[in-house]
């Protein structure tokens, strides 16, 4: 966000002429759309204080799921605040948590079913009862199933407690194509630790007292629990935190010391620091004797790799390389290299955190405090449900060939999308949707428009009218986590504990639950076998195994058995670690096994032509995505978005703060405002997620700021086959 | 309450603490049902210095709750005044609309409600308190920026913080005995 440069006043006078603006066009389009009720009458709160109700519930506005306290008052939600008792996110919620009523009471929410009666995209709906909505989305997907097959339906799907039904159904169904977020989300990241140790491990940050951090914001894109352990660990001078990024951000302004890396070096940057771990002996060579394997191996490969010739790379000189690495390992094993949570940015993104895991293990951090710890759980009983039919054909992005190691069943989006677009190797008509915004989520949004074209039937699942719900045929409203209650669900931070989102006022429009949704299309297309349960039978096989009954979750919203997390239990010599060698790989057999490179090969970026620049992305706290941009309150906060550039830069392009500038990729060109700023390398710019939101059923966030999905090419990381999204260069000039 | 004596509200603030996430602002305007376009308090985001030795700093802003408040002096009709507590609070019923006090706050504390036609700010969340809970913007803050408490009550965690720090408060030479203190 631009955030710093404006004054209060101006940006509330931004605002205001935001208002204004959609007051005279946005409406009647709108109209079409939606049928709005009148009926939003706030009252004071004020005064209601003390009738209050509370109930504890978990908010849904991002995915970490903080425990929240909601006053409700005549079936009225009259307020959110944090539920202090919850273990994970204990006192706190953000600006987003703060929003939900916002997100309740939104008048351009989907309010009820709506049937496509105009063009696709022509923003012409009718009103539609569930039955008639329900019977058409079942009559089509019958059609598109007699002539394609079940794999000519694609499923889509974000994270959410009750996308396991959205799933169940699309089992059932028996297609084989599966496109959830993780191949734009962690998928490199989660690969590069899981071929290292067998697993996805959580950090102690709480215990830490050295934090390396590449690019993950954590301390103004997302804030979140963990962002309260940095936060408080680096303030109370308990840990020292290190942080390279490109820009100069809220996280680089709180760490103990900010590295404005080159973008793409930072797996040099990791080599080197690797280098200098076994060169000078800093490493934990009991550990890495008794828990590793490929030890020599990696020894030979960083050989190489000097600090000196990091430096070259990375613009990091190599005394703050070698320092950096004494350090690291002088505080191991309380000292962690913190992958965050990042999206990949490069091709070699898998092998960039494979890097980070390897270092972290050096320094025999394992399952310690302060260290990476293995995942813990609560288990969790469930209802019996039959074994869905196993698909005739594998899926159709070719994942399990072109990306052996990445999780064919997450599907991989930008594949999936090449391979329907070209019909390879079989046509695929049928879209359905949950949760997800594939209009935002994908780099290159007119492919991912051309793909909607494409298709027979898109059901779009969702709270609010998307731009991807826009280019539905069917709009099914499912109603708010405020409105709902989900299956238990289990954390493992701080300690393992599982916990409840409890309806907290019933469903304000005609919308319903995912799970009644699901069972209403399964009633028709025949695999009622699979949806024999409703919401309270679920959860009371969840929990049935631990005796428990979901009042025991009305006192402070979640339940536990230990109330500690314990540490240490896989650091013994008979321990396996799921991996080909039972041991913690730093030269990794799963990769040789198919071929690849065991050890992380560094090769360097293509640098910007003169001229260019590299467009960098990132988040911001107030929105999820391209979820929020549309809530009233959120708007306020940031109404649109600013491209960031090096203040020397603009100059010499006569760019002032807050002009109009184009920027242009190879594959498209966006308007938007600049933010002209010390704050970030001359060699790239950045542009913040989620704007230049298309659908004129968001009458707030429709054409506000520019989307980065306009502009980044798109690229995959090789070996997960995520998308890659810092692989573009840009232009810029004064529009 | 049981307990019946005055007590003497106020805040300390770590803007060192603070990354600006605007929590606290939502959070007050849910609390306090603050019009579109208003703000009962607020975070400044400042930069300094020419790449790469760069520096931010958040600064919370809000009713600095005055032991001398100039907004109390200038209201022609006694809708502005200190409660028990020391609390400055706004009357609407006898607020006329007339806006000096919006002038007096060297704060920019106040605002116009066009609705009401009345001035409103920041209540330090008066009905939460009377219900024993703490501001709203207080409960919410992921990293703990706020710490309200009574400064009679040596115990209070407050109290506490403003025996052991250095703090500042915004404006002193204004005169206005402001009782949000800043952490230095």
């Amino acid at each position: 966000m631009k955030g710093p440069a404006l004054s209060r006043r101006g940006f509330l006078g931004a605002t205001g002429v935001g208002l204004a603006a959609l007051a005279t066009t946005g409406c009647e389009r709108v109209g079409r759309f939606l049928q709005y009720s009148s009926s939003r009458a706030p009252s004071s709160k004020v005064a209601a204080r003390r009738d209050l109700t509370d109930i504890y519930s978990i908010c849904d506005n991002c995915v970490n799921k903080c425990g929240v306290r909601a006053h409700v008052a005549g079936g009225r939600l009259v307020k959110l605040d944090p539920n202090p008792h919850f273990p994970k996110s204990r006192s706190m919620l953000c600006a987003k948590g703060n929003a939900g009523i916002k997100v309740l009471e939104d008048p351009d929410r989907l309010k009820h079913p709506l049937i496509r009666v105009g063009e696709r995209g022509a923003g012409q709906w009718r009103v539609a009862t569930w039955d008639e909505a329900l019977d058409f989305v079942a009559t089509r997907l019958k059609v598109v199933r007699e002539k394609y097959g079940p794999q000519g339906v694609l499923f889509s799907s974000s994270e959410g407690f009750q996308e396991r039904f959205f799933r169940t159904f699309n089992q059932a169904f028996g297609s084989p194509n599966v496109c959830r977020h993780p191949t734009l989300c962690l998928a490199s990241s989660n690969l590069g630790f899981f071929i290292t140790y067998g697993t996805v491990p959580e950090y102690d940050i709480e215990n830490s007292r050295y934090i390396i951090m590449s690019g993950a914001n954590r301390l103004e894109s997302f804030i979140t629990p963990d962002s309260i352990d940095l936060m408080t660990v680096t303030r109370t001078k308990k840990a020292k935190l290190v942080y390279l990024d490109p820009r100069f951000t809220v996280t680089a302004s709180k760490a103990d010391e900010w590295l404005p890396i080159r973008p793409g070096t930072d797996l040099a940057f990791y080599l080197a620091l690797i280098h200098v771990l076994i060169e000078e002996k800093l490493y934990d060579q009991a550990f890495v004797a008794a828990y590793t394997h490929g030890f020599d191996e990696l020894t030979a490969h960083v050989a190489p790799c000097t600090p000196e010739w990091a430096a070259t790379e990375t613009d990091i000189p190599a005394e703050r390389i070698r320092a950096i690495a004494r350090e690291f390992a002088y505080y191991a094993p309380r000292a962690v290299i913190y992958r965050g949570r990042r999206s990949s940015w490069y091709s070699n993104d898998t092998e960039m955190r494979q890097a980070m895991a390897i270092a972290n293990a050096l320094v025999g951090n394992w399952d310690q405090p302060g260290g990476i710890v293995p995942k813990d759980a609560i288990a969790l009983g469930s209802v019996e449900l039959p074994e869905p039919p196993y698909p005739e054909v594998s899926s159709c992005d070719g994942v399990s060939e072109e990306h052996p190691l990445s999780r064919f069943d997450d599907g991989n989006y930008l594949d999936m999308r090449r391979h329907i677009l070209a019909d390879e190797p079989y046509p695929v008509r049928g879209w359905m949707i949950y949760k997800q915004n594939p209009m935002h989520a994908l780099p290159d949004r007119a492919l991912t428009e051309t793909m909607f074209r494409k298709m027979d039937l898109v059901v779009v699942i969702d709270i609010m009218p998307t731009d991807s719900a826009w280019l539905a045929d069917v709009i099914l409203p499912e109603s708010t986590y405020l409105e709902r209650t989900d299956p238990v669900e289990g954390f493992n931070a701080p300690y393992p504990f599982i916990a409840l989102r409890r309806q907290v006022v019933p469903p304000q429009f005609d919308t319903r639950p995912c799970l009644d949704i699901m069972r209403g299309l399964a009633e028709r297309l025949d695999l009622n076998d699979h949806f024999n349960y409703d919401m309270d039978a679920f959860i009371a096989a969840q929990l049935a195994p631990l005796g428990l009954r979901t009042d025991d979750f009305l006192a402070t919203g979640h339940w536990s058995d230990n109330k500690t997390r314990a540490f240490g239990a896989t650091r013994n010599p008979d321990f396996r670690f799921k991996t080909p060698t039972g041991k913690i790989e730093l030269a990794n057999e799963r990769l040789r096994r198919r071929g690849f490179d065991p050890l992380p090969r560094y090769v360097a970026p293509t640098q910007p032509s003169p001229g260019q620049f590299r467009l960098i992305v990132g988040k911001q706290a107030y929105f999820t995505h391209a979820m929020h941009q549309n809530n009233e309150w959120l708007h306020e906060i940031c109404p649109e978005n600013f491209v960031w550039i090096n203040s020397a830069e603009a100059r010499r392009r006569g760019i002032a703060d807050g002009d109009w500038v184009t920027v242009r990729s190879p594959i498209g060109s966006v308007r938007i405002k600049a933010y002209v700023t010390d704050r970030i390398r001359a060699d790239c710019v950045h542009i913040p997620h989620g704007f230049g939101q298309r659908s004129p059923g968001l009458r707030l966030a429709e054409g506000r700021g520019a989307s980065d999905q306009d502009l980044i090419v798109p690229r995959e990381d090789r070996l997960s086959g995520n998308a890659a999204l810092h692989e573009t260069f840009v232009s810029i000039e004064r529009a | 309450m049981s307990d019946e004596r005055p007590r003497r509200y106020a805040m300390v603030i770590d803007g060192r603490a603070c990354l600006n996430c605007k929590a606290c602002v939502v959070a007050c305007k849910a609390e306090n049902d603050v019009p579109l376009g208003h703000n009962r308090i607020w975070v400044n985001q400042t930069e300094k210095g020419s790449f790469p030795f760069v520096s931010v700093q958040m600064d919370p802003g809000q009713c600095m709750q005055c032991d001398n408040p100039p907004c109390v002096r200038v209201c022609p009709t006694g809708a502005s005044y200190i409660d028990a507590d020391g609390i400055i609070l706004v009357n609407p019923a006898k607020c006329i609309g007339c806006r000096y006090c919006i002038e007096a706050c060297p704060y920019a504390a106040r605002y116009f409600d066009e609705e009401s036609g009345t001035v409103d700010k920041c209540t330090f969340c008066r009905h939460r308190i009377d219900a024993g809970q703490e501001p709203a913007c207080v409960v919410t803050c992921p990293t703990k920026v706020r710490v309200f408490g009574d400064l009679d009550d040596p115990d209070s965690e407050a109290s506490k913080l403003l025996a052991r720090n250095r703090v500042e408060v915004r404006k002193e030479e204004a005169g206005t005995e402001p009782k949000i203190f800043y952490l230095s």
